[in-house]
């Protein structure tokens, strides 16, 4: 696995996969960003939004999309990112009204947890349910390897 | 004494004519030399033009090697302080690495030529990456508005030092199914990068140039099995008499 790291977060690669951890450009001097990071077993095109507008519409059935979005620390202590850690997602947490944008034979997962002091959302989209054992046990794999800065 | 006055002068005219003569050729020598080599002065020579100069591809492969560097994913950053992991070795597509910098004069056009996608004509599976140095030896500014926003850029010195790249611009094909460079060199525009990657492609499948001659006679007409397709040399000659 190749290492990825920036903004406090770093993971492995599995060969074959691309990633990229970033944070958008602020519109105005106050605002501040957060970290998102993507991850695919296929290729990213350069636009795309959070939570995988401009991705998930080309996804073929083996594909997976991963995002990790970081919230600001006013969600901190919120019920929704009561769960401490980083998780492993398992074949039932995935469904198509999990979808963020609902697209034939895709199914979603989001999680919502906090670690090293900072709130997230896990975002999972599969290609499609024949591809989901390995699928969830590529990207456990990649969460085994995330390290998150407080 | 005035005869030898002028004889004198003479003669220093005649020198200095030999040596106007001499400077000039010496010269157009250089120039012709300079051209050979890709840097002819005239910036609006058609690119096309027959010949020796800039018109045709030099291979830059790193002298001494005789064999492609190994292919290697890119690891580096992006434009807007992100990190960037981008497949080559593996992926489904093939990958042609445009190694470009913010300051160097031919690379202007390839950026300009980026920027129109649809214009690159470039086949469906292979996706172009731009890779520059680290942020410490580029302009971010300046390539932050060269690249246009639909191409992936990855800044990586790192990927230089792993495809031996001589300088930019400078193109390397990679095949991602089975992780190897399949041909690299340079240009002074796209149309000769174009044509290079049609040699890597010829080289790398033989089938490469029979695929293109049947597309030709099929926008023809000519199907497989059509009989002017085994009409022997004589038929031809005969119907071309008729």
């Amino acid at each position: 696995m190749r290492s990825l790291a920036a903004h406090g977060l770093a993971l492995g690669v599995p060969p074959g996969w691309e990633g990229r951890i970033q944070r958008r450009g602020v519109s105005f001097p106050v605002e501040r960003t957060r970290s998102v990071v993507h991850l695919a077993n296929f290729a990213l095109p350069e636009q795309r939004d959070d939570f995988g507008g401009g991705v998930t519409p080309a996804m073929r059935s083996p594909d997976v999309f991963v995002v990790l979005f970081e919230y600001g620390p006013e969600s901190l202590g919120a019920p929704l990112f009561a769960s401490k850690g980083v998780p492993r997602v398992t074949a039932d947490m995935f469904g198509s009204r999990r979808l963020q944008r609902p697209l034939p034979g895709q199914l979603g997962c989001q999680h919502f947890f906090t670690a090293g002091g900072r709130p997230f959302c896990l975002y999972v989209v599969a290609g499609s349910r024949a591809y989901l054992p390995r699928i969830v046990a590529d990207v456990n794999a990649v969460l085994a390897g995330l390290d998150i800065e407080p | 004494m005035t005869s030898a006055i002028l004889v004198v002068e003479t003669v220093v005219v005649v020198l200095l004519t030999l040596l106007v003569a001499g400077l000039l050729r010496s010269h157009a020598e250089i120039l012709r030399r300079l051209h050979a080599l890709g840097a002819g002065l005239d910036p609006d020579a058609p690119a096309d033009r027959e010949g020796p100069a800039i018109s045709r591809p030099v291979d830059l492969r790193t002298p001494g090697s005789e064999t492609f560097a190994a292919a290697a994913d890119l690891d580096g950053a992006g434009l807007r302080d992100d990190a960037v992991h981008v497949s080559v070795v593996g992926a489904r597509r093939r990958t042609l690495l445009a190694f470009l910098s913010s300051g160097c004069l031919t690379c202007q056009g390839f950026w300009e030529a980026f920027a129109d996608g649809r214009g690159l004509d470039l086949s469906a599976d292979i996706r172009l990456v731009v890779v520059t140095k680290d942020g410490g030896e580029e302009s971010i500014s300046a390539l932050r508005r060269l690249a246009p926003p639909h191409l992936p850029v990855v800044m990586s010195s790192a990927a230089w030092a792993d495809y031996r790249v001589p300088g930019s611009p400078y193109f390397v094909l990679v095949d991602g199914p089975d992780g190897r460079v399949r041909g690299e060199g340079t240009g002074a525009n796209w149309d000769q990068v174009k044509n290079l990657l049609r040699q890597a492609l010829d080289d790398s499948h033989g089938d490469g140039r029979e695929v293109r001659i049947d597309r030709a006679l099929l926008a023809q007409g000519v199907a497989p099995g059509d009989p002017s397709l085994y009409r022997t040399a004589a038929q031809i000659a005969e119907d071309s008499r008729a």
